[in-house]
């Protein structure tokens, strides 16, 4: 919001306030930022920012009065500028009249009559002051109510009083259906909630946002009738948003307009349209009333006073001296002082209100500063987000680059690839949309972290990356959640992606360096570890469309818990992401992880030797790792400590359908060192046992 | 043979075994045939002298005996000793064999990284579980209540307008939305665990903002609440300035001036003094020395009576920041989408930062 530096000097000593430069360190203090201030002939434009809150700063005269509240200077009489101009003819009141059919929600209605302007422009002053705001002149009529507005913060408006049909105004909501051509010629159909000002025959202006054509002032216009008038916030705020309008007025009635700023705001447009276009204002303000606010008092105590500020040096008259500089009225009691609230301040409601006008002009950076004394629990950390600090850790130790991608999704166009997913991890058939989404195209809120992070990895492999292993922490959304516990919809996640050369060295072989399954398979076991040692995951084979059949599967806890994903995804999802490489990807439901730490207990180990033997055999693709290692673990090998799988060989020499496996097998007795012939009796034994099974030759011992 | 002295045959013997052994084995292979010339069991010089023992004389037998034991000692020792030679000799060809050329890459484990966020989230959680608080947290999908109203904004009132919001579009006794700061966290754990209370909540949060190189749709603050009784502007003046000294440097100043949020009163705006500059003024803080970093104030009355606090006995503090700003602030970066693109070589240069 623009201000003239000249216009503040008609109510305040800018001068003696140091200038432009002491202003805007003044505002500063006051909580009106100056965003920037820029030199315009000999007048000075401030760029203020002003809070919701302070619609009575939004004028020249309330923007002074914290400048002279700040620097302690007394604002200057101006009682002359809003008093009752000289007037002849017929009063007002005599000539028109209103009914306010709704009080709670316009409280006060005042209306002026000009008669006989001419079609001069406003005067060089008015147009001047304007331009160097930024407000363009119009007319004589219009540019006065501009800076009436601009001057003391009541909105006006102008009627061409010759167009009004009759002599009676009705303030009421519109009926459904009512039409307005407003002032920009767009017609507006009216609901129920709006605010009109109507003649006898239809609605000539949509109260507080803006006025309507038929009745404007025009250059034809010869008798200018003047309206200022108290609006309710809220019903204007809804008005406007509803049909997308937002003017200066609507911008100042939705923050609370000065009821008491109406007769004077009037007067000065008249006095100001007659000094410029001529013609007379005729006498009386008309002035009807809906139901006025009283003027509220509320109590400032001393103790209150130092409890919130921490600073002992402040006192009663120090707060007394703030209050009134700020036109507060004050009246001193034993230890508090009990104040009377200016209607302009409609913002100062409670004691701690009044704390913080005292403490804006004793100045915040008087404050002490210190820490509040130790105490409270202290140090407790969300469960689940140990949790996620762990794993985010151990992904980067990994190898893995963390990310933050945006949750924004289509569900058909970027989520139905990974519908077998969504199902299993019990996501609801419908996702979660935005109702005013930034894009359209991406409406939905992610039902898991996999496109999001997809994306990222395209966009690193297309700028030519020869590996890409990146990780993302997030929520997904789309739980089948319960409408009040906005909660219940989240789903905590660990997404990860690996592709290209993971293992790009000198003297790794070549067909050793990409990334393959059991990386991604290896990372989840890693990641979970703490919670979930990889012996009590069973992976199990699982049918996602985004994933290649046959090499994806999901984790389960041995109690049947489903932890994670991981999988190769499959050509066609690589075609459609324009994707060369390969790529590996899971994700980790964060909220399954058991956050307790397992119970621990030490185990005894052995110092006696092992004893190691291998076993060879050809087995059929079809035979599981899981089902085979089950198997040589429930043969009943004596001494047998571990099982594990010592090399895989596909290719010539083995059948198609078949591979060659080399299970190594450790031997350790707890009590006595083994002999090598007990071993290999035991040894022999497997290999028998083995080779009863369909399809499996033993090649080796 | 037999018409030299015996004698003289030890002495050549030994003097032989003293020039062959001097010239050393060069391999493991020479060093055996060596070793069986002199010591081998049957044909050994070594054994074959002891063979002449008995064509003595019995009168010289024993002293032959004594200087052929004193010969027998030398040549084992002596053998002793080349062995030690060519092992030590073998252990050194073998460590040529391995010498590599040691400017060749070295084959290190991968390392991934952490994101900036993250970084600067944990280093403000650091500061702060120091100073005692607790880290709390809060769901991204929220509601009115908690977003809005329990803050003490009203329905339509304008200050809703500074957070544009996107509206989660699922039917709930109070409307659905994501929520647009941390602010929500404070009301659910005041209605948890009440008063005395001292906690901070870092979180993901969303307005409906396009995007540019300063706003993101998509954004992380982190919210510090303290309730408790006798809680004042100071504390809330003393323990900012400390976390932004922690965070930013000693001799980091901080200024409060007085600005609205509806949910604290009297509420301010908090800029510490330009890191670019020290506070003399430069572009970056456009010449005012400040830049603006945090929102807080005293926590209002409204809404600890909204979560059954009572405002007489309890006053608190609450204090917000943007960690996406702080990480550009300090890291010196261009652009926020850079956050959000995932590129690795972005977040490369962020590994080993703390």
């Amino acid at each position: 919001m623009k201000f003239s530096l000249s216009w503040l000097a008609d109510f305040v000593d800018v001068e003696a306030c140091g200038g432009a430069a002491g202003v805007r360190d003044l505002l500063d203090r006051a909580g009106i930022p100056i965003e920037s201030a820029e030199t315009r002939g000999s007048d000075t434009i401030l760029e203020a920012e002003i809070t919701p809150n302070r619609p009575d700063a939004m004028a020249h005269r309330g923007l002074a009065r914290e400048v002279a509240a700040m620097a302690g200077r007394p604002m200057r009489d101006v009682e002359s500028r809003y008093a009752d101009p000289q007037a002849s003819g017929d009063t007002t009141e005599h000539l028109t009249s209103v009914v306010i059919q709704v009080p709670n929600l316009c409280r006060r209605f005042g209306a002026r009559l000009v008669r006989d302007v001419s079609g001069r422009p406003a005067s060089d002053l008015v147009r001047a002051r304007l331009a160097a705001i930024g407000a363009k002149s119009i007319s004589a009529a219009v540019d006065a109510t501009n800076y009436a507005l601009w001057d003391t913060g009541q909105p006006l408006h102008a009627f061409d009083f010759d167009k009004l049909s009759g002599a009676l105004l009705f303030v009421r909501k519109a009926r459904r259906g009512e039409k307005l051509v407003t002032l920009d010629g767009i017609e507006r159909t009216l609901d129920p909630s709006d605010l009109v000002v109507a003649d006898a025959d239809r609605v000539v202006s949509l109260a507080g946002v803006m006025g309507g054509l038929d009745t404007a002032v025009g250059s034809q216009t010869r008798n200018v009738l003047l309206e200022a008038a108290w609006w309710d916030p809220a019903t204007i705020r809804r008005t406007a948003r509803r049909l997308g309008m937002h003017t200066d007025a609507s911008h100042r009635f939705e923050r609370g307009a000065d009821i008491d700023a109406i007769p004077g705001a009037l007067n000065l447009a008249a006095r100001l349209i007659v000094e410029s276009a001529g013609g007379s204002v005729a006498p009386g303000l008309l002035d009807a009333h809906g139901n006025l606010f009283r003027v509220r008092r509320t109590s400032l105590t001393l103790s209150r006073l130092r409890l919130l500020s921490g600073d002992d040096r402040i006192d009663l008259d120090f707060a007394e001296e703030a209050l009134r500089r700020l036109a507060f009225t004050t009246e001193r009691r034993a230890k508090r002082l009990s104040v009377a609230i200016p209607l302009f301040r409609g913002d100062v409601r409670r004691e701690d209100d009044l704390v913080e006008e005292v403490l804006r002009v004793w100045g915040y950076d008087r404050l002490p500063s210190r820490l509040p004394p130790a105490s409270g629990a202290g140090e407790v950390r969300e469960p689940l987000r140990r949790v996620e600090d762990a794993l985010t850790d151990r992904a980067a130790a990994a190898g893995l680059f963390e990310t933050v991608n945006y949750p924004f999704v289509d569900r058909a166009a970027d989520e139905s690839p990974w519908a077998g997913w969504l199902r299993e991890t019990g996501a609801a058939a419908e996702p979660l949309p935005i109702v005013n989404p930034l894009d359209a195209s991406r409406r939905h809120l992610r039902a898991t972290l996999l496109p999001g992070l997809l994306d990222a990895v395209a966009r690193n492999l297309r700028h030519g990356a020869p590996n890409v292993a990146l990780f993302e922490v997030g929520r997904a959304f789309g739980e089948a959640g319960e409408p009040d516990r906005p909660e219940s919809y989240e789903s905590r996640r660990l997404a990860f992606a690996l592709a290209g050369d993971l293992r790009s060295h000198w003297n790794v072989p070549d067909k050793l360096r990409g990334a393959d399954f059991f990386d991604a398979k290896g990372l989840v076991e890693t990641l979970v570890r703490e919670w979930v040692p990889p012996a009590e995951l069973v992976w199990k084979p699982v049918r996602v469309a985004a994933f290649t059949e046959g090499a994806a599967a999901t984790a389960e806890t041995r109690a049947g818990t489903l932890v994670a994903i991981a999988g190769l995804l499959s050509g066609a999802e690589r075609e459609r992401r324009g994707l060369s490489t390969p790529v590996f990807a899971g994700e980790i439901l964060v909220g399954a992880i058991p956050s307790q730490a397992r119970p621990f207990r030490f185990a005894p180990y052995s110092d006696l030797p092992a004893i190691v033997a291998d076993l060879s055999l050809t087995q059929p693709k079809s035979l599981s790792w899981d089902v085979l290692s089950s198997f040589v673990r429930g043969v009943g090998l004596a001494n047998l400590e571990a099982v594990s799988c010592h090399d895989r060989y596909e290719g010539p020499g083995v059948p198609p359908d078949a591979v060659k496996t080399t299970l190594r097998l450790t031997f350790r007795s707890p009590e006595r060192t083994l002999e090598q012939d007990e071993v290999n009796r035991e040894v022999r034994r497997l290999a028998e046992a083995l080779s009863s099974r369909p399809g499996v030759a033993v090649t080796g011992a | 043979m037999s018409d030299r002295a015996p004698d003289d045959e030890i002495a050549r013997l030994l003097a032989a075994f003293r020039d062959e052994s001097g010239r050393g084995a060069s391999s493991r292979a020479e060093f055996e045939r060596l070793k069986g010339r002199w010591l081998g069991r049957d044909k050994g010089l070594v054994p074959e002298l002891f063979g002449k023992l008995k064509s003595l004389p019995p009168g010289e037998r024993a002293g032959f005996g004594v200087r052929a034991n004193a010969a027998k000692t030398e040549v084992e020792e002596g053998i002793v000793r080349l062995g030690r030679a060519l092992e030590a000799s073998e252990a050194a060809s073998r460590d040529r064999a391995a010498a590599v050329d040691v400017t060749l890459p070295g084959r290190g484990v991968r390392t991934g990284g952490l994101h900036p966020i993250t970084i600067v989230r944990r280093r403000i959680e650091d500061i702060f579980l120091r100073m005692g608080y607790s880290i709390a947290d809060g769901p991204e999908v929220e509601n009115d209540f908690h977003n809005f109203e329990a803050l003490n904004f009203p329905p339509d009132h304008p200050a809703r307008d500074s957070q544009d919001t996107l509206l989660v579009d699922r039917e709930a006794a109070s409307p659905l939305l994501l929520r647009t700061h941390t602010s929500p966290v404070q009301i659910r754990e005041m209605r948890k665990h009440g008063a005395p209370l001292r906690l901070i909540v870092p979180g993901r949060v969303y307005r409906k903002d396009e995007v540019d190189a300063t706003h993101s749709p998509v954004f992380h603050q982190v919210e510090g609440l303290v309730v408790d009784q006798g809680i004042s502007m100071a504390d809330l003046k003393g323990t900012v300035a400390a976390f932004l000294e922690e965070l930013f440097g000693k001799g980091t100043r901080t200024r409060f001036i007085p600005t609205f949020f509806p949910f604290v009163e009297p509420g301010v705006d908090v800029s510490m003094s330009c890191i670019f500059c020290g506070g003399s003024g430069c572009g970056k803080c456009k010449g005012s020395g400040w830049i603006e970093i945090m929102g807080a104030g005293m926590v209002h009355p409204r809404v600890l009576q909204g979560v059954a606090i009572d405002p007489e006995e309890y006053t608190g503090f609450a204090f917000g920041l943007g960690l996406d700003r702080v990480a550009l602030l300090k890291y010196g970066f261009p652009d926020l989408r850079l956050l959000f693109e995932g590129d690795v070589r972005f977040l490369g240069q962020f590994a080993g930062v703390a």
